[in-house]
């Protein structure tokens, strides 16, 4: 068992400094792009937060055509498609998909979105959430990162929580 | 994802990431991240605990309200364990004789693993677990099975390969039984032919004179399993 580097967190969880290489280096050593820092927006008060999740497992619904590496677009995903119907169509072997296989809330925490909605820790939780495809270039995604963008805002959305794989 | 969070918040959204992979987000600095000490894959821990998915969500949504003068990395911080069963077998009966006969003891177990489960992740594809076995079995062979419209070869059978993973190892989850995703992995790599199967053809593919097929060949195989890699360690 690998045991994560915080104290008393005993599991089997492996962090980047623990996977195993040569995959260790090729996550590491992906392509960051230098951003200069980004004046952050200020945020909204909790109770006015309508919240979407955008994720990079490259998620579709089924029957859609799956995304392929490197995809600069993105997928719009309902929150009322069935769990059933969001398939990961990110299949790098760098990453653990057993855990979205048994809760879909692992990826995308739709579920916990709306139980923050019902207790009032926000305003609303997005009908629609988003998926991008991982490991693409951040640059190239740039132009439909902003259309996603204004999309989101053109249905209320002002909080977004970025879900990496 | 941390270059999205810049382009967004430019656009005029607030933005929080919950980031597994540290190093990213100190070198490209979005404006507000939730370092998380999990696996790749589960931004938001384990599943079905919903406890600490909760935890996760307030933790990184709580960065909103936090003043910050440059971008505000913060770790998350669980004391929690969470069961691992070292005793975990896979809950059915393999056949050894062809990846064919395995396939179809796996689905009796699939399928009760789906009734478990309440949903299938199976499907990007397009074709039938049994189907994608055998789309993948011949598709070198010089008597392929035929590709469906809508996808190209190369894309169908990279994608069926994906399918095939997810049908073992939902079987995997029939009983539940908490293994982790290393036990899983160890088990299809080591223990099956359909891992085997895939990993001669991701040996073959690395061979191939097809350049579409080159360019999938790397992603097949996590690159410890390899045979390349088996070979020379």
């Amino acid at each position: 068992m690998i045991t994560a580097l915080l104290s008393g967190f005993k599991t089997d969880m492996v962090r980047l400094a623990d996977v195993p290489e040569p995959e260790r280096s090729v996550i590491a050593e992906l392509d960051c792009p230098v951003y200069a820092d980004t004046s952050p927006v200020t945020p909204v008060a909790a109770a006015e937060r309508h919240v979407a999740i955008v994720s990079s497992a490259g998620f579709i619904l089924r029957g859609e055509r799956p995304m392929l590496a490197n995809e600069t677009g993105y997928r719009a995903i309902p929150s009322s498609a069935d769990d059933g119907d969001v398939l990961c169509s990110h299949v790098s072997t760098n990453f653990d998909r057993s855990g979205f296989q048994q809760d879909l809330n692992v990826m995308l925490p739709r579920d916990r979105l709306r139980e923050l909605e019902q207790q009032g820790e926000i305003g609303k939780a997005a009908d629609t959430h988003y998926a991008f495809m991982g490991a693409t270039s951040p640059g190239k995604m740039e132009d439909r990162a902003r259309e996603a963008g204004r999309s989101m805002l053109a249905l209320g959305v002002n909080t977004v929580v970025l879900a990496p794989v | 994802m941390s270059g999205l969070a810049h382009y967004f918040e430019d656009t005029g959204l607030a933005t929080v990431i919950v980031a597994l992979v540290r190093e990213h987000v100190v070198s490209m600095r979005p404006p507000r991240a939730l370092w998380v000490p999990f696996e790749l894959g589960r931004p938001f821990g384990q599943p079905a605990q919903v406890g600490l998915q909760q935890r996760v969500l307030r933790a990184a949504l709580a960065l909103l309200q936090r003043p910050a003068a440059g971008p505000l990395i913060e770790d998350f911080i669980t004391q929690e364990s969470f069961p691992v069963n070292h005793g975990w077998r896979f809950p059915g009966e393999l056949e050894s004789g062809t990846v064919r006969t395995e396939a179809a003891a796996v689905m009796l177990v699939w399928q009760r693993a789906c009734v478990r489960l309440g949903r299938t992740t199976v499907g990007i594809s397009g074709l039938a677990p049994e189907i994608a076995v055998e789309f993948v079995a011949r598709y070198l062979s010089p008597d392929p099975l035929p590709n469906p419209k809508g996808m190209a070869p190369v894309a169908r059978v990279r994608f069926a390969i994906d399918d095939i993973k997810a049908f073992y190892l939902e079987a995997a989850l029939a009983q539940g039984g908490h293994p982790s995703s290393q036990q899983l992995a160890d088990w299809f790599w080591n223990e099956t032919l359909a891992g085997n199967m895939i990993r001669e053809f991701q040996d073959k593919a690395l061979a191939s004179d097809d350049v579409n097929l080159n360019r999938i060949a790397g992603s097949l195989v996590p690159a410890e399993r390899t045979l390349g890699y088996l070979r020379e360690n």
